[in-house]
């Protein structure tokens, strides 16, 4: 998995490529991590690249997402593959992310 | 086919007796395998050499192109992180509650953060339909229940194969048709190659994308449900409808047997 970290109109956004498995969810949750202890207002979390998601990497995003609603901050997700999104829809994970189709929805909405 | 596991010529003992005798077969990937036969017929010794619990006499077992048999032990328990197995009994540990049950495979071999692992286990007890049991012992539930807790923990690394020795097995009919559709959600949603071992054919009709039966230490068939149902090998249809096997002896080579001679 590789992560980089981009500015989009003053928001960060994390672009995501590769396996986010068992060995790379400890690494996405160091990052994750370190924006939210400084309680950045809004995380977008980009999917395009993600080829593969295991249940680490989904309960990393949930303890993401836990640690973000404390201060009342936004995490969402978007560009989901939709094999990737078939386990978020089977896990009832789609009513609980915020889910966009593309990176200007997710930032406008 | 793209095969998951292929198994060449195997041939296995258990002292002088051959339980497996020559057998050759394929399972695909992302498919529901189910492994049919009588009792006694090698079915659960097979099970057992495909997770690499016993070494053949000889022949090879191919999980992704690689010889289990031939493996080291370090080797081998790699490939086993890859493999979830639901055992007939679930083989919780009695001292441990159900999450601490399910967590020990990621705290063994993951180096995942506590936080992290206690999410990830409500995931596997939810997707088994057991939330709110986290705390309870395996003595506290119902069969029915330390099975799905079983497989909560098979599922606990996210394994590309998963192994089900009769996951029916002692379950009344609507909680093993409950376990049954559980499977086939794992297949359809994660795409997991699943092999199940059994001899309910309920669950194999609802079930199987590919069966293969055994019999007497030897596979006498392998295909789809539909090629299962036309088969006209006696054998098969005697097990499909139900009919009970003959005397195998005479009674004066019985009286032989009891005699001693």
């Amino acid at each position: 998995m590789e992560i980089e970290i981009v500015d989009y109109k003053g928001a960060n956004v994390v672009v995501l490529s590769g396996d986010i498995d068992m060995y790379s969810s400890p690494i996405l949750r160091k990052q994750l991590m370190l924006l939210i202890d400084k309680k950045v207002p809004l995380l977008l979390i980009d999917f395009k690249a993600v080829s593969y998601i295991d249940s680490s990497g989904i309960a990393t995003f949930v303890e993401g997402l836990k640690g973000m609603m404390s201060y009342g901050g936004r995490l969402k997700l978007l560009g989901i593959p939709e094999g990737i999104m078939e386990i978020f829809n089977f896990s009832k994970l789609d009513r609980v992310f915020e889910i966009y189709g593309n990176i200007d929805d997710a930032f406008n909405n | 086919m793209e095969k998951a596991i292929e198994v060449i010529g195997l041939v296995t003992h258990y002292g002088d007796r051959e339980i497996l005798k020559n057998i050759s077969l394929s399972i695909p990937s992302g498919k529901t395998t189910v492994i049919l036969g009588g009792s006694g017929c090698g079915k659960s010794t097979l099970l057992k050499h495909l997770i690499g619990l016993l070494k053949p006499t000889r022949g090879k077992i191919l999980i992704n192109g690689k010889d289990i048999t031939v493996m080291k032990d370090e080797e081998l328990d790699e490939v086993r992180k890859r493999m979830g197995v639901l055992f007939q009994g679930a083989a919780l540990l009695n001292s441990m509650t159900v999450s601490e049950n399910v967590a020990l495979p990621i705290r063994e071999h993951t180096r995942l953060k506590e936080s992290t692992i206690q999410i990830m286990v409500r995931m596997k007890l939810d997707l088994v339909g057991l939330s709110g049991f986290d705390n309870f012992y395996p003595s506290q539930l119902s069969g029915g229940m330390k099975k799905r807790a079983g497989l909560a923990r098979a599922m606990a690394l996210d394994p590309e194969l998963i192994f089900f020795d009769e996951p029916s097995a002692g379950l009344d009919p609507v909680t093993a048709a409950g376990l049954d559709e559980l499977i086939l959600k794992l297949r359809d949603v994660f795409k997991m190659t699943i092999v199940v071992v059994t001899h309910e054919l309920p669950s194999v009709f609802m079930i199987a994308d590919y069966v293969i039966m055994l019999d007497m230490g030897d596979v006498i068939f392998s295909g789809t449900l539909d090629e299962l149902r036309a088969s006209d090998n006696p054998r098969i249809r005697m097990f499909l409808e139900r009919r009970p096997e003959k005397e195998t002896y005479s009674p004066e080579d019985y009286f032989r047997i009891i005699a001693g001679d």
